[in-house]
């Protein structure tokens, strides 16, 4: 198995709050990767960290055997990021954005992936539509589409679900589960627990910028045990440490 | 009212001290105090070259200009209140969801925008004055005058763009309309009378003689403006979805030789679907630089031959620097934070976009060289316009990064600023008033004005981008 991103005592310090705090964890290759942990928990900037973003304060990251803060441009170039707040540019069509993103990612044939897109999530009304007139959940589309568009073998994606509606939701779970098959990679950040336990082959608890535990679903799930009720039982005795 | 305007002052209180830092920004309007006080004390070396009149004058319209850009900085059409009140999630957005109407949020929005920015920028220069007053020989009526005609002025600027807007983003047509009746009202002034209109600018007149009566007249004009403004207030319409034409793909293709084609095609939509495009051009550069035009000419007489039109280009140039605010002003870098973008490439793109909108400064300079009888300077003024802007926007890039906007306030980057900017507009309207040959001297700034592009793209590669 190759490793597709390993962190290394990764830290982020805002003033004299730590966001993240000497966060070590790697993913392998066909993983769907589930960063779990509550408002606040410090799973945005760790993304924000491995994406290049921003810049961590202590330790190290590779990402596709990239140095996060050596190349994070190039890291960009090579993954798939959705971000925590859907932020199209205003100004732009739903088809221009996407146009934007294909030309700075020099995607070939863009058209008829855009096109592919519009169909697969159902937005194909809303191509000429300017972004700021979206809908929430219809910026969430979009932003799913221009982080997947050119297929990377790495898409790091904080709380693509939380603006689908339930029909939507399976689509894209659905979707997820596909794309790690055909060896694809998967880092998820998220809050839906119950989600996280379906589709997620390894997880990761983070709790005030620690990591609190790292492993596969499976062996939980093998011991009878499920995600909500091992994370919450975890993260209430991390609150009293 | 009062508990709606109270909340909106603290919010843009609290909006300028976190992106500053509370003591950073509270030195604001001491520097501004510090400037006039200092400033007071050069007065009388002034007034042995330059009458105590056109003085006042230039202050006058140095504060009326404030006013303008003040206004058009806060609102601007549809778009920019959208951008404004929308994405900030600002009080006079969010109020919307309370039993109050429209207008009367509006003018509560523009109540708050005179007291907050009078107390920033007019009050510690008015005070700065007044203390200063004992010391050069100036009666205390005196100053305190001045610091009512300088507020005078600062609302005319700020409720002329008001009322300006408040027609433009109900109809363009009623714009254009009302903006060419008001030209030919001033021409006609100049044509029939040969009296500078200027002159009849109510807070010079109250300036120069008290009465009550002016006073009066002031003070109703303004509040027509500002009742008007109010009234004409169209707000945007939620829920409204309009579709657009595929312009980025034609544009991409139209701007193939530019360095960075995708970025350049996205500014330019930017501008021209945000209303910016014209707007701005209309109220942050062409009115008040026409408005300008008229004040800074009772100077003409004071200066050498040739002299006002470069003094023009000098003022021309450090306004059109400002463009470089336009096209930073509706990005923030997360909309580029999940694709392959540095922000040095991103200060590359916007510089791309600035170069193409200087064709606004080189136009308009041509025209008024033209038009004011120095057709034979207009290279020369062209070159020196060009050259102060580029100079000013590379300073501006190596200071603030992609937040010219936001940093304006943080007094050690103004005072950087200033004194950058300063120490070139003394020596090149100096070189320019000795010959207007020598304005082309002025070209050589375009070389700092690249080495400050590129120690300014350098520095915020380096930090972590602001928009998180």
């Amino acid at each position: 198995m190759t490793t597709i991103l390993e962190a290394q005592g990764l830290c982020k310090n805002y003033g004299d709050v730590a966001a993240v705090d000497a966060v070590s964890l790697s993913v392998q290759e066909g993983a769907l990767f589930g960063l779990l942990g509550p408002n606040g928990s410090g799973k945005t900037t760790m993304i924000k960290m491995l994406t290049g973003q921003v810049r961590p304060t202590g330790g190290s990251a590779t990402v596709l055997g990239l140095d996060v803060t050596r190349d994070p441009v190039e890291v960009r170039n090579r993954v798939g990021i959705i971000p925590e707040q859907e932020t199209p540019p205003s100004f732009l069509t739903s088809m221009e954005y996407l146009r934007f993103v294909g030309a700075v990612r020099k995607i070939p044939d863009l058209e008829s992936k855009a096109d592919w897109w519009f169909d697969f999530l159902e937005f194909r009304d809303k191509r000429d539509v300017l972004c700021k007139d979206l809908s929430r959940g219809t910026r969430q589309k979009l932003m799913f589409a221009q982080a997947f568009i050119h297929e990377p073998a790495l898409a790091l994606i904080d709380e693509p679900l939380i603006n689908f509606d339930p029909i939507m939701q399976d689509v894209v779970k659905e979707y997820l589960a596909g794309y790690v098959k055909n060896g694809r990679t998967i880092f998820l950040s998220t809050h839906i627990l119950e989600v996280a336990e379906e589709i997620c082959s390894e997880f990761a608890i983070l709790h005030k910028g620690k990591l609190l535990h790292t492993g596969p679903v499976a062996e939980l799930t093998g011991r009878g045990e499920h995600l909500p009720q091992f994370f919450l039982s975890l993260v209430r005795k991390g609150k009293h440490v | 009212m009062f508990e709606l305007f109270i909340a909106m002052v603290k919010e843009e209180w609290r909006m300028h001290s976190t992106m500053f830092g509370s003591l950073s920004f509270a030195l604001f309007p001491v520097m501004i105090f510090g400037i006039a006080f200092m400033g007071a004390f050069l007065l009388p070396l002034v007034r042995t070259t330059l009458p105590a009149g056109n003085l006042s004058i230039i202050i006058h319209s140095s504060f009326l200009l404030l006013g303008f850009m003040v206004g058009a900085f806060g609102l601007l059409g549809n778009e920019v209140m959208n951008r404004r009140f929308g994405q900030a999630s600002l009080l006079a957005y969010s109020a919307r969801s309370l039993p109050l109407s429209e207008a009367h949020i509006f003018a509560t929005f523009v109540v708050k925008d005179v007291v907050y920015y009078f107390f920033l920028w007019v009050f510690p220069f008015g005070l700065g004055y007044l203390i200063a007053s004992p010391f050069i020989g100036a009666t205390l009526a005196s100053a305190l005058l001045l610091l009512l005609t300088l507020t005078l002025a600062f609302l005319y600027g700020l409720c002329t763009v008001f009322f300006l807007s408040a027609l433009y983003a109900r109809s363009r047509s009623l714009l254009f309309g009302a903006m060419i009746l008001l030209g030919a009202a001033w021409g006609s002034v100049v044509l029939f009378t040969g009296i500078n209109p200027a002159h009849f600018f109510p807070p010079i007149l109250l300036y120069a003689a008290f009465s009550w009566t002016s006073l009066a007249v002031s003070v109703i004009v303004l509040s027509i403006l500002f009742a008007l403004s109010v009234l004409l207030f169209s707000p945007e319409q939620t829920g409204t979805t309009k579709e657009f034409r595929d312009a980025f793909a034609p544009l991409h293709q139209k701007f193939a030789f530019l360095p960075d084609p995708p970025l350049a095609a996205k500014d330019m939509i930017d501008l021209y679907r945000s209303g910016s495009a014209i707007g701005q051009t209309l109220f942050s550069f062409l009115i008040p630089l026409a408005v300008i035009w008229f004040f800074l000419s009772f100077l003409g007489p004071y200066l050498p031959p040739h002299g006002l039109i470069f003094l023009f280009a000098i003022v021309t140039g450090v306004i059109a620097s400002t463009m470089y605010t336009w096209v930073t002003m509706f990005d923030s870098f997360g909309p580029y934070a999940c694709l392959p973008v540095a922000v040095s490439r991103l200060i590359s793109g916007k510089i791309t976009t600035f170069s193409l909108l200087q064709v606004v400064p080189v136009l308009f300079i041509a025209a008024v060289a033209f038009l004011a009888g120095e057709a034979a300077n207009i290279i020369p003024a062209v070159v020196l316009c060009l050259a102060v802007s580029f100079y000013a926007a590379g300073v501006m890039v190596w200071l603030t990064g992609l937040s010219p906007n936001v940093l304006v306030y943080d007094v050690k980057v103004l005072f950087v600023y200033l004194v950058l900017i300063g120490i070139v507009l003394t020596i090149f309207s100096a070189l320019a008033f000795a010959d207007p040959l020598y304005a082309l001297a002025s070209a050589v700034l375009f070389l700092p004005a690249g080495y400050f592009v590129r120690m300014g793209k350098a520095r915020w590669d380096a930090v972590d981008p602001s928009g998180f």
